[in-house]
């Protein structure tokens, strides 16, 4: 993603995420890799409705091996793939 | 009510070794799925099977009304179609079809991916969630859960009775025999998980793999 070496588990999820975002957006693998921090999600990309949402959410948790409370999501965890990333890293280190 | 219903059906040229009957995923992943599953008919077909897709009352074609049914409706409903077909039956279920296949008399069952109702109805509430959100409307999952005991409520365009919301929240993966349970990925089925999918889209890699898988299977079940 930048030239900064990442530690592993950043890496490990950075990768699942754009893998996840890849097959429920339909995106493509040059697609999901292109999305940078500031990529926007819900209200930007077409694809990405409230069921789309929910099916994110429901897909972090079964790869990200985290639990997600909905008292914790907010229109901003989607407003960009930076937003999104930085709320599933700091879940998997909880 | 297994008659009533719409069934798509493929035969192969001669007489079929068996008949595949073919359980998509529930609600809004059978329709992103629905494309690739019938071209794994088609591919059935060509490798000497007959398959069947019907209808479950309350969807596609059906006139029975989505908010009249539940999970055991859906298995009573898979059995009386499996129960009128001539020959051997392989019951092949893709994800939550896994839920409601094991009523149906079968000489073997294939499952893809097959997952637990808990997983799929907490999918559902949270994507009425997100659009009450966007409605400027409050609501949480527990708030929905807690009005599914009395009232019928509308999850992502279907209409679901506090029966059957109950049902999927406790479905399990039924134990069958003799079973192939296969997965995505490296020794089950190249492809991608299609039924994640905003937009339906088609996969005839993974038709074919599909239908070879299947068909291997049926050989091992001795229905060839």
């Amino acid at each position: 993603m930048t030239d900064t070496p990442a530690t592993a588990p950043d890496t490990s999820v950075d990768a699942t995420l754009r893998a996840l975002l890849a097959d429920i957006l339909g995106l493509g693998e040059a697609r999901a890799a292109a999305l940078t921090e500031d990529s926007g999600l819900f209200g930007e990309l077409p694809e990405f409705d409230s069921m789309a949402v929910a099916t994110v959410l429901t897909e972090m948790e079964d790869r990200l091996g985290i639990v997600i409370d909905d008292d914790e999501i907010d229109g901003e965890i989607f407003e960009t793939y930076g937003n999104l990333l930085a709320f599933s890293l700091r879940k998997v280190t909880d | 009510m297994a008659t009533s219903e719409h069934h798509l059906r493929f035969e192969p040229p001669g007489a079929p070794h068996a008949t595949v009957l073919i359980v998509p995923p529930l609600f809004e992943e059978a329709n992103r799925t629905r494309r690739t599953l019938v071209l794994a008919m088609r591919a059935l077909a060509a490798r000497g099977f007959a398959a069947v897709m019907p209808d479950l009352p309350g969807q596609n074609e059906s006139l029975v009304a989505l908010e009249d049914v539940d999970l055991d409706t859906w298995q009573a409903a898979l059995a009386g179609v499996a129960a009128e077909i001539d020959g051997p039956v392989l019951v092949a279920s893709v994800r939550g079809g896994a839920l409601i296949d094991h009523k149906a008399k079968a000489a073997g069952w294939w499952r893809l991916a097959p997952t637990g109702g808990a997983s799929l109805l907490r999918t559902l509430l949270r994507a009425r969630v997100a659009a009450d959100r966007e409605a400027g409307v409050a609501s949480s999952v527990e708030s929905l859960t807690e009005a599914a005991k009395s009232e019928a409520l509308l999850l992502a365009g279907n209409r679901l009775s506090p029966a059957m919301i109950a049902q999927l929240g406790a479905a399990e993966v039924q134990p069958v025999e003799p079973l192939r349970s296969v997965a995505l990925g490296a020794g089950g089925i190249a492809g991608t998980p299609l039924w994640l999918r905003a937009e339906p889209g088609e996969d005839a890699a993974m038709a074919g793999a599909i239908a070879d898988d299947i068909a291997a299977w049926g050989a091992a079940c001795g229905v060839i």
